[in-house]
């Protein structure tokens, strides 16, 4: 019944330690570990400068989402380069707006995200009903001219 | 069967002309006001960059052709191309406006509002600056008028301005943002001028392009008589020196803004 404790000892280890990763349990490493966590996001960068290409450092950021124009929905400033990078809510799709202002200078961009901007060209506004009635009409015209020309050939 | 036809015809004729000329009836409207601005420069007067302190008694500009756009994608003024939207609201008559009426603290001019117009946000505007044909500012599309003092002398102005400009603009930059109409509300758009851009100004850098690229008011003083100056474009081409008659014409074109964004000038 002596078990051959030296192959016993090294599986039974196996098993202890390899449980957890089939079943796929996390694992904690320790001492001199690095936890290195990231998502995946899309970030706006903008780059600001006046028109003779200096960088409007320290320059005001307002972004204007696409549900709520009026209202601010981030604020913050320009680094020395001019840059400001944010990330814009992903369920908001449209066309994002960028203000940024310094010293009596400003401007703006538009960055459309998350949806395409296909120029819509449809019924111009008529009504299910209204579309309806205009073909009756179109049918009209057609069976009244058949009616005409059918009463003059009889 | 034959007048049966025809009462149809006549009922589906009725029903549908009445249906088609309601179309768009239940469109969201308000009013959209459209103002003219010469900022705290015009109101409360400033030093220029070379020193003189400027105020103004009236500053009477003459606009015409005044449209507010709801543009997609928005106007971008760098492009140089005409404005075009898909909604447009235009003031219909030319307007004399005295941007320096109404003292220190007074509110941005109201030149024209329209009734019943279509809901959305209009981010674009343009405007033209004309001679006048009557009023104060008759024959003019722009009289500067206002006291200069400096080290104890004292220039009494009137600068005269007969070029005709037309501005394409985009968006409103500033504080708040303009030109969101909602249904039923009040929305406005703003015609900004830049009146430092001429004489510069004292508050900021020497090297900013603001002041490298104003004319100051030195050389105006400098044509000045007895503490006196009258002054149209003609005479300034004769009496200024062609430096700052060009620098002049040059800065002219920039006056028009929407709040600190640019227009493209035309």
């Amino acid at each position: 019944m002596n078990m051959n404790w030296r192959f016993v000892t090294p599986l039974f280890c196996l098993l202890i330690l390899g449980l957890p990763i089939m079943l796929g349990l996390p694992m904690k490493a320790h001492a001199h570990g690095v936890v290195i966590e990231y998502t995946v996001d899309m970030a706006i960068e903008i780059v600001a400068t006046y028109d003779n290409g200096e960088p409007m450092a320290g320059a005001q950021v307002v972004v204007y989402a696409p549900d709520d124009p009026s209202t601010p929905w981030l604020t913050g400033v320009c680094d020395d380069q001019g840059r400001f990078t944010f990330v814009p809510d992903a369920s908001k799709p449209g066309t994002w707006d960028i203000q940024v202002r310094k010293a009596g200078h400003g401007g703006m961009v538009h960055i459309p995200i998350g949806e395409d901007t296909v120029a819509t060209t449809g019924a111009g506004g008529y009504t299910v009903l209204q579309i309806a009635l205009m073909a009756a009409c179109v049918i009209w015209g057609f069976v009244g001219t058949g009616f005409y020309f059918s009463r003059r050939r009889a | 069967m034959r007048k049966l036809m025809f009462v149809l015809a006549i009922t589906v004729f009725v029903f549908s002309t009445a249906l088609v000329g309601c179309a768009g009836g239940d469109r969201a409207m308000g009013t959209l006001q459209f103002h003219a601005n010469g900022e705290d420069f015009v109101r409360q007067g400033f030093v220029s960059k070379d020193g003189w302190s400027i105020n103004f008694d009236h500053v009477y500009i003459n606009l015409a052709d005044i449209t507010a756009y709801q543009t997609d994608p928005p106007y971008d003024p760098h492009s140089g191309a005409d404005v075009e939207g898909k909604v447009k609201v235009g003031l219909p008559k030319t307007y004399t406006v005295d941007l320096a009426e109404g003292g220190a603290d007074a509110a941005p001019i109201l030149v024209g509002e329209a009734k019943n117009a279509a809901a959305g946000h209009y981010n674009a505007i343009s405007w033209k600056m004309v001679k006048a044909s009557s009023g104060p500012a008759n024959g003019y599309s722009l009289v500067i008028a206002g006291t200069a003092e400096k080290a104890g002398q004292s220039v009494d102005f009137d600068i005269k301005v007969d070029t005709e400009y037309g501005y394409s603009c985009g968006e409103f930059v500033g504080d708040e943002r303009k030109g969101i109409l909602r249904e039923g509300s009040t929305a406005d758009v703003e015609m900004t001028f830049h009146f430092d851009h001429i004489f510069g100004d004292a508050d900021t850098p020497m090297d900013d392009e603001l002041n490298l690229g104003a004319v100051g008011f030195e050389p105006f003083a400098g044509i000045a008589e007895g503490g006196r100056l009258d002054m149209d474009m003609a005479g300034c081409r004769t009496k200024l020196s062609a430096k700052d008659y060009q620098a002049l014409v040059d800065i002219l074109p920039t006056l028009g803004h929407v709040g600190e964004g640019h227009c493209h000038c035309h």
